[in-house]
């Protein structure tokens, strides 16, 4: 009943040539597919204009939610008392709320000044549009210095990798994503790995040597190998080995260092080649989940 | 106007979001605000006018995601393609058939994304992505799809004269 030959002509001839182009651009080459983000960045950079006006909508609204719930139980109080408490929480909340972006700030700028190679600041202004990736949308683009493949990372350690830049803003993959993959050592054993994400959101490294005697509570860092961190970084810590029968290497899952449901302010690497090795740790050691106590591998 | 009312969807549609998406999601599963436009648009005005909005959405969300494959270029507009068609011999949108329509094309759209992620990376369980991200997103995108619909009826409804009604 529904078919193409039921559409006019030169619509369908149009329709066709649509559905063919379609699948070629998907069939093209990766190394090709770079040609796409070019043809794309005068669009892109139309549309960081609404982009921002939102992210500023959207701060907005914070504000304001943030502001309608630290009135919610006010309400209870004294009908006398109301207005005095109201101005007093009000004015409590914001300046809780710049004290905690002063610390989360102090932090980063504390990071940039001890990190030993040039960085830039970007804020985070947005998520992947799909459930399919995990993905940050950051305020700094090429404008600014940045380019595929540089490494992020905040004050509690590497976060990801910037995978798309444009002029204004950038695409950050996150460490927990299944697609992504740099190179990590375990800091005690000198182990080298792939860490990758897994399908929980968490990340896992693999090839570790079979006799390796890694042990729960290792902490995890960037190998410095390859890609856009230096060697050194704070990546997360072992929380379980997944030693497997007729398999050459071991896996090991990772408890990421970094809360990425609460990454806010996020650092660039610009050239992480320069001074390859950190003098001295300049990361919180705070895993954003819990780790247990080190113990014997299982 | 028509092109300007699209140019206008493709300008805030995929900033609303990227930047709102946190506030859209339910139990961490967003629904595809593209995928939801795109089906309308195919309901609503056909399949050349949904299959060419298809790929500029489809493009300007690849532009924002994460993925290395162009994946919601190429998805997009054959989902409204498919819509469009599936509208052409309608005599009564139902609420039932939107919902159908929405509910496979979303699932048509998850399979296909998942076997694109699966391609580039590591494989992921099917079982888990069917339950985790591609059924959740399904129902989100097919109540958020019925949702629009019913506002955009009442709109037209407004603003068309009861004797010019022919499509509802």
């Amino acid at each position: 009943m529904i078919s193409l030959q039921t559409i006019a002509g030169g619509k369908r001839a149009v329709l066709l040539l649509l559905v063919f182009l379609a699948v070629a651009l998907l069939l093209l080459p990766e190394s090709r597919q770079e040609s796409l983000q070019v043809i794309g960045r005068p669009m892109a950079a139309v549309i960081a204009v609404p982009l921002r006006a939102m992210e500023s909508a959207n701060q907005t609204i914070d504000a304001f939610v943030n502001r309608y719930l630290a009135l919610q139980h006010v309400r209870e109080e004294n009908r006398a008392l109301r207005q005095h408490i109201a101005r007093l929480q009000e004015e409590n909340a914001s300046l809780r709320e710049t004290a905690v972006a002063a610390t989360r700030l102090l932090d980063l700028l504390e990071l940039q000044d001890q990190l030993p190679y040039p960085t830039v600041a970007a804020q985070v202004i947005g998520r992947d549009p799909t459930n399919w990736y995990r993905s940050l949308v950051i305020n700094k683009g090429r404008k600014d210095g940045l380019s595929a493949d540089l490494g992020v990372v905040t004050p509690a350690g590497a976060v990801g990798r910037i995978v798309k830049a444009y002029d204004r803003f950038s695409i950050v993959l996150l460490l927990n994503d299944l697609n992504n993959a740099i190179t990590g050592l375990v800091q005690r054993t000198r182990d080298e790995g792939i860490v990758e994400g897994t399908e929980k959101g968490l990340a896992r490294i693999k090839y570790l040597p079979l006799l390796s005697t890694v042990k729960v509570g290792d902490q995890v860092v960037t190998s410095g190998l390859a890609g856009g961190f230096p060697r050194g970084l704070p990546i997360g810590t072992i929380t379980k080995i997944e030693r497997r029968e007729a398999e050459l290497f071991l896996s090991a899952e990772i408890a990421l260092d970094a809360d990425f449901t609460k990454i806010e302010e996020v650092m660039v690497i610009t050239a992480p080649r320069e001074n390859a090795q950190i003098s001295a740790n300049p990361f919180a050691r705070q895993p954003a989940v819990p780790v247990k106590p080190a113990g014997e591998a299982p | 106007m028509k092109v300007f009312g699209y140019t206008v969807l493709v300008l805030f549609l995929v900033p609303l979001q990227v930047v709102f998406v946190d506030r859209i999601s339910l139990f961490g599963i967003r629904p595809d605000l593209g995928l939801v436009a795109v089906c309308l648009i195919g309901l609503y005005t056909g399949e050349l006018d949904a299959l060419s909005a298809g790929f500029v959405i489809g493009f300007v969300q690849d532009l924002f995601s994460g993925g290395v494959l162009w994946g919601n270029l190429f998805l997009k507009p054959i989902l409204g393609l498919i819509a469009g068609l599936a509208s052409r011999n309608l005599v009564n949108l139902t609420w039932v058939f939107a919902f159908s329509l929405i509910f496979s094309l979303s699932i048509l759209s998850g399979t296909v994304m998942y076997v694109l992620k699966a391609f580039t990376g590591t494989g992921a369980s099917l079982f888990l992505a069917a339950r985790d991200i591609i059924l959740p997103q399904a129902c989100y995108d097919a109540l958020l799809g019925l949702a629009l619909l019913k506002l955009l009826q009442r709109w037209r409804a407004f603003r068309t004269p009861e004797t010019e009604l022919s499509y509802e």
